[in-house]
């Protein structure tokens, strides 16, 4: 009998393992008919896009008549490193990017840190702070528009006010960007605010506890015990945020135009300029690869980061 | 209903018409039946309906003549989405156009020439209709190789708004030189009030205030461009631009964005505002009837010398479309430009007949609106934008180098140079 049942159990084990593997490539196949859809939709949508857009990037590409294009190979990267325009731009970038990841992220903890605790107040206070996030970008920029308004702005008639000397703001090149920032940081800072928040309800309340229990004030409670515990978190926002800001451009073209004398102008808004005002396409698309490598290569390092804090 | 009688109104005075129109209705009664489409941006205000008004009497005076208007918001919507029809070949059979968007399409074969037509025995125009175009009007048709490439439809030119009560109490006259114009600015800023306000705009977009310069830049005897090629570094260009920053530096001038001379003037805080006169039911709002708003041409330069910028787009025809459609559209856009339907455009928008034989059929609307007589004058010597590509960037460069002097302290003279070297860099691309 056990030679019996020890064959009928091998013979067992033998044929589930072949039942299980039949059925794992069924539901593989069941699977990808589902996911199709989207695929076919992403497919079109998104990576035929983007190999397109590499492939007009080696050509002197005429957007109105594509027949009249010519291939140039590596001439408009070529072209792209000797244009001061791109080099601008990137520094541009990397001030505009710099700031608002960084402010997104400090005011975002602190933020959240102030109102992850309950209260009729905090809800109120947590509405007001998300709710810029939902409103469309067009119409607040304007609206900014007119608070940085030197002559009939909120802004310089407080400053009139107070008797201290106005600023240009969206028509001088020192304030334009700073600006930017203000109004980029009040419209996303909700959804920073929301993850953070989402961060801390995992932070155990026990080590908290037990840090306090050792003597640790509010502050060494927060550096010592919660920020460790929000690694993860705080490298999801940065690179989300790092990614958002290389892709801004409503603000930009609604605000400044990119200037004044392109002092706002990013790469992103750049790659506009130059396919969509000026008829530099295939310029334009190799500025969009060289974006595309860049926030790759962000995407990369936050997963690669995230695999180590795990 | 008030539609209907409106439409009946419009078909009473046109039905005065001459023998042209009706001429024109008897030979095209037998037609097939052919739709064109219209893209365009006269979506705001009265332009809408009345460009819905003008579409119905042709399409009712041109049996077999289907037309589709397809209204985009603004000029800036409007070049892309013919960018994109084109590019994804399926354009409109005629859209509205800049000068350098038509130099644009036309590089790109994506529009055909008008010569044929408009030189045509059978469907031309004859050659006094020619003749009583406006000079800057029918120059501006043309594109360098020197054929007729668009048909007028709604031009403006810039023209001087100002604050009667503000120049009374100030006891100065209007200005009819820029020297004039400089001292009353001067004389008007106070405190709280100033000369006027004007948006530069950017690189991408230039705006009302860099058309105001380049119209100085005419008036002080310079140019823009020269044997196709860009002239903004010229002596009178330096000239302009310091004009403007000494009234900068004095308080005189403020620089703005979002329409600021439209704001300040309307607050009651500035004397002046250089705007285009298709800007006049705007402007009117904004001032509110707090005050007497009046009309003048822009002032003239140091030695009598005129200039202005030609503002509002021509018509073109894709080249895509069919022979019946190409043919179809001609006669829309010989309509639109035709006295009645052009002086019935101006008087209800504000934009400017395109054809002296205009002015006959508004004779009582110019009585008690004089600044239309006054602006539509000056079409005879506005230039339009240069019929390059180029001339887009040329332009934001011109804008560049006004921000350049008036925000951030450059002299005029440098600015300007950097702006050359960058535009003819762009026409040699």
């Amino acid at each position: 009998m056990s030679v019996n049942g020890t064959v009928t159990a091998r013979a067992l084990g033998i044929s589930r393992s072949r039942r299980t593997s039949r059925k794992g490539i069924r539901n593989g196949r069941l699977a990808m008919l589902y996911l199709s859809p989207a695929l076919l939709v992403f497919l079109v949508f998104t990576i035929g896009p983007a190999i397109f857009v590499l492939y007009i990037s080696f050509f002197n590409w005429n957007l109105l008549n594509p027949s009249l294009s010519h291939f140039v190979g590596g001439g408009n990267y070529t072209a792209l490193v000797h244009s001061s325009d791109f080099w601008n731009s990137i520094v541009t970038s990397v001030y505009f990017v710099g700031a608002t990841v960084g402010g997104s992220t400090v005011l975002g903890l602190g933020i959240a840190l102030l109102l992850s605790r309950r209260g009729v107040v905090r809800r109120i206070v947590r509405l007001a702070v998300l709710t810029p996030y939902f409103t469309p970008l067009v119409a607040t920029s304007i609206v900014w528009v007119w608070i940085f308004n030197p002559q009939f702005g909120l802004i310089d008639s407080l400053l009139r006010l107070l008797h201290l000397p106005e600023v240009g703001w969206l028509q001088s090149t020192t304030w334009a960007m700073p600006a930017l920032i203000v109004y980029t940081l009040w419209h996303d800072l909700g959804f920073t605010v929301i993850i953070f928040l989402a961060g801390l309800a995992t932070v155990s309340g026990e080590l908290r506890e037990a840090a306090r229990v050792d003597g640790a004030n509010y502050w060494h409670e927060v550096r010592d015990v919660v920020i460790p515990q929000l690694v993860n978190t705080t490298l999801f926002v940065v690179v989300i945020t790092t990614i958002d800001s290389l892709q801004a451009f409503t603000q930009i073209y609604t605000m400044t135009g990119g200037g004044p004398l392109s002092a706002t102008t990013t790469t992103g808004f750049l790659l506009y300029q130059q396919s969509f005002v000026f008829y530099k396409t295939g310029f334009g698309a190799a500025i969009a690869v060289v974006l595309f490598v860049v926030i790759a290569l962000f995407t990369l390092l936050q997963l690669r980061l995230s695999r180590r804090a795990a | 209903m008030q539609r209907h009688r409106r439409f009946i109104a419009i078909v009473a005075v046109l039905a005065a018409v001459a023998a042209p129109l009706a001429a024109s209705a008897a030979t095209t009664s037998h037609r097939a039946n052919v739709t064109i489409s219209f893209m365009e941006a006269m979506s705001s205000g009265t332009q809408k309906p009345t460009l819905d008004d003008l579409t119905q009497n042709f399409e009712s005076t041109h049996p077999g003549i289907t037309i589709n208007l397809i209204a985009e918001p603004n000029y800036g919507v409007l070049q892309q989405k013919e960018e994109a029809a084109i590019a994804a070949g399926d354009p409109p059979t005629i859209g509205q156009a800049y000068e350098n968007w038509a130099a644009a399409y036309a590089s790109a074969k994506a529009i055909i020439p008008l010569d044929g037509y408009v030189n045509s025995k059978k469907v031309g125009v004859p050659g006094t209709f020619k003749s009583h175009i406006w000079k800057g009007v029918w120059n501006d048709l043309f594109l360098p190789d020197g054929k007729i490439w668009m048909w007028p439809f709604n031009k403006s030119d810039y023209v001087l708004f100002y604050n009667a009560n503000m120049l009374k109490a100030a006891g100065l006259s209007v200005p009819t030189t820029w020297a004039q114009y400089a001292a009353a600015e001067k004389k008007v800023t106070t405190g709280g009030s100033w000369g006027e306000s004007l948006d530069t705009g950017t690189l991408s977009a230039p705006a009302n205030g860099t058309l105001e310069y380049l119209s100085m830049v005419k008036a002080f005897g310079g140019t823009w461009i020269k044997n196709g090629k860009p002239t903004l570094d010229t002596k009178a260009a330096v000239q302009a631009l310091q004009f403007l920053d000494d009234l900068k530096t004095h308080g005189a001038l403020q620089v703005g964005t979002n329409y600021p001379e439209q704001t300040a003037l309307g607050a009651g805080r500035s004397a002046f505002a250089v705007s285009s006169i298709a800007g006049y039911p705007y402007m009117l709002a904004a001032v509110g009837g707090k005050f007497n708003m009046q009309v003048a041409p822009l002032p003239a330069g140091p030695n009598g010398g005129e200039g202005n910028a030609m503002a509002g787009t021509n018509t073109v025809i894709f080249s895509k479309a069919s022979a019946a459609q190409r043919a179809a559209a001609w006669e829309f856009m010989k309509y639109l430009s035709s006295p009645h339907a052009t002086a019935y455009w101006a008087i209800k928008t504000g934009y400017l007949p395109v054809t002296k034989s205009a002015l006959v059929y508004m004779k009582k609307y110019i009585a008690t609106h004089p600044y239309q007589k006054i602006a539509a004058e000056a079409l005879q010597y506005a230039g339009g934008n240069p019929p390059y590509a180029w001339w887009t960037q040329a332009e934001g460069y011109v804008a560049e180098a006004m921000q350049a002097v008036l925000d951030n302290g450059a002299s005029p003279a440098s600015a300007l140079a950097t702006a050359q070297q960058k535009a003819m860099a762009a026409a040699s691309s």
